[in-house]
């Protein structure tokens, strides 16, 4: 396995784990699929929650998300997330 | 000039338990977005203590800062008082009010995040004038939703705002949903805020930007108890009481937390007493519960754990705007509820009225709010306050000057001001609803 794969495995885990923690849900993270809503019907991750959760994710990936998240991004699924955190990983800051 | 302080302190470290979280309602579903810049969330949960103020908001802090510090000697002698009292001055700068420190620091992170336009909500307009400036300061767009009979009654803060580029909407304004639809609550700072808010979400670039209360915002103010902090130790004086206004809170947590903080953290041997000072029009911590609530009367924001007398209690107009708002910052709110802030209430002619003496004393008009926490102080300098002694000297923060608010002394020196007691049946009625803190949780929210 690549050092990318293994890093794309790594911060899916970790999305999927915190999206469950965030919904209070207690399914096993790896039941969440990649085009799982964010916020619909099993996931329930509000817009406060989310900014809490991109904090906690940014500890426990070590990695910075960048500061133009904010600006006019909107995630519908679990996928969104991740490839945001994986471009955050990838782009050296 | 260089600073006295070159980072914020968090007292979030420090207090040893995590605040209660926000709750949300649960029913809306669909994607979800960012709402904030991801730095302000970082201060506003986050264990780290010391945060770097960015170079670009310490060059503006240059324009101001340090704010002036002195012992208060003619005041002393005007009210009689057995200890020393220093007051913290917050009011030169072009807003006028300690907001501005943490009004550089949003506009700032709000533009590094990508945002073109800023929207806001302002009672009086002491903060819709701040964040303004701070646009301009960081070439930001601004738009001020401001309370529609403020901004009759305070024409120059609407000049104010317009000067430093902003738009400025008298709310209810006819460009929102919201405004049009709550004429019951119009004039009130929670509609103006639930304009601006639809208005910064029906537009690309926008954001809504909120004022005092936050834990980053009274992260920021720590400028202000840390550079007073500086200052007292560099004329070696003693304090034993930190004062400030509270409407929200955050000049009093700007003022009073880095006392505690230094005192947690080993840096001193005693711990001051920190005592907020509140209307007795909204006297939340004094007879408020401790309960979730709204932010605001529309509920558009998250309910919080705060000292609260009920978001939906109708607060009399006031001289003192303010500190009109139902609730404190759930930050203080909790340190309340820990035993580790005290509180007092103030009518609006006494506040009105040491605002005169401090005037007449030391000449430097203060704004009504601050009003009342140096008439907390005379009280506790004086040892008028039977609950509150200090046997050292007292600290107090003159959050912003009065400028602007000469219609109310005016009143005061023609004796037309009424105190403005919150009456008891309609804060038992705005509060009975709420749900305790530590109790299980209201159905409809998470």
């Amino acid at each position: 396995m690549t050092t990318a794969q293994n890093r794309h495995d790594e911060v899916n885990e970790a999305v999927k784990r915190l999206v469950v923690l965030e919904s209070r849900l207690s399914i096993p993270p790896s039941e969440v699929a990649d085009d799982e809503p964010l916020n619909g019907n099993v996931l329930r991750v509000n817009s406060l929650g989310f900014l809490g959760m991109l904090v906690r994710l940014e500890d426990e990936l070590d990695v910075t998300l960048p500061d133009d998240l904010f600006a006019g991004t909107v995630f519908t699924t679990v996928a969104d997330l991740v490839g945001v955190v994986l471009r955050a990983v990838e782009v050296p800051r | 000039m260089s600073l006295p302080v070159t980072a914020w302190r968090s007292v979030l470290p420090h207090l040893g338990y995590d605040l209660p979280p926000d709750l949300t309602p649960t029913t809306t579903s669909g994607p979800v977005a960012t709402g904030l810049p991801l730095e302000l969330v970082r201060q506003s949960v986050s264990s780290k203590e010391w945060w770097d103020i960015p170079e670009p908001v310490a060059e503006q802090y240059r324009r101001y800062r340090p704010a002036p510090l002195w012992r208060a000697r003619a005041f002393e002698a005007a009210i009689d008082a057995k200890v020393p009292v220093y007051v913290k001055y917050e009011g030169g700068n072009i807003s006028g009010s300690h907001k501005v420190n943490t009004a550089l620091a949003q506009a700032y992170y709000y533009k590094r995040a990508g945002i073109k336009e800023v929207v806001t909500g302002t009672g009086a307009g002491q903060w819709g004038t701040a964040l303004a400036a701070a646009c301009a300061a960081f070439g930001l767009s601004c738009v001020v939703f401001m309370v529609g009979g403020s901004l009759r009654d305070k024409p120059y803060r609407g000049s104010l705002m317009r000067l430093l580029g902003a738009t400025v909407h008298a709310s209810p304004s006819g460009l929102t949903e919201v405004g049009r639809g709550n004429a019951a609550s119009a004039n009130t700072l929670a509609l103006a805020i639930g304009e601006a808010v639809e208005y910064a979400r029906e537009g690309e670039g926008r954001a809504f930007c909120i004022g005092s209360g936050e834990n980053y915002s009274i992260l920021h103010q720590s400028v202000i108890g840390l550079e007073a902090a500086a200052q007292l130790d560099e004329i070696d004086a003693r304090i034993d009481t930190v004062i400030g206004s509270v409407g929200a809170g955050s000049n009093f947590g700007g003022v009073a937390l880095p006392f505690l903080a230094r005192h947690r953290a080993g840096e001193t041997a005693e711990q001051p007493t920190l005592l907020a000072v509140e209307s007795t029009a909204t006297p939340k911590l004094t007879r408020g519960v401790y309960a979730y609530d709204w932010t605001d009367a529309t509920g558009t924001g998250p309910m919080e754990a705060m000292y609260s007398i009920g978001s939906s209690y109708a607060i009399p107009a006031s001289h003192s705007a303010g500190l009109r708002f139902h609730g404190a910052a759930k930050l203080l709110s909790a340190m309340r509820h820990h035993g580790e802030i005290e509180a007092t209430a103030v009518g609006q002619r006494e506040a009105l009225e040491a605002g005169r003496r401090f005037a007449l004393s030391e000449l430097v008009l203060p704004a009504p709010e601050s009003g009342h926490a140096l008439a907390a102080a005379a009280a506790v300098a004086t040892g008028a306050d039977a609950h509150h002694r200090s046997r050292h000297g007292v600290l107090v923060c003159v959050s912003g000057h009065g400028l602007l608010d000469l219609s109310a002394y005016d009143q005061l020196l023609a004796g037309q001001v009424q105190d403005l007691a919150a009456d008891d049946r309609a804060v038992e009625l705005a509060t009975a609803r709420l749900r305790p803190v530590g109790s299980d949780l209201p159905t409809g929210v998470r």
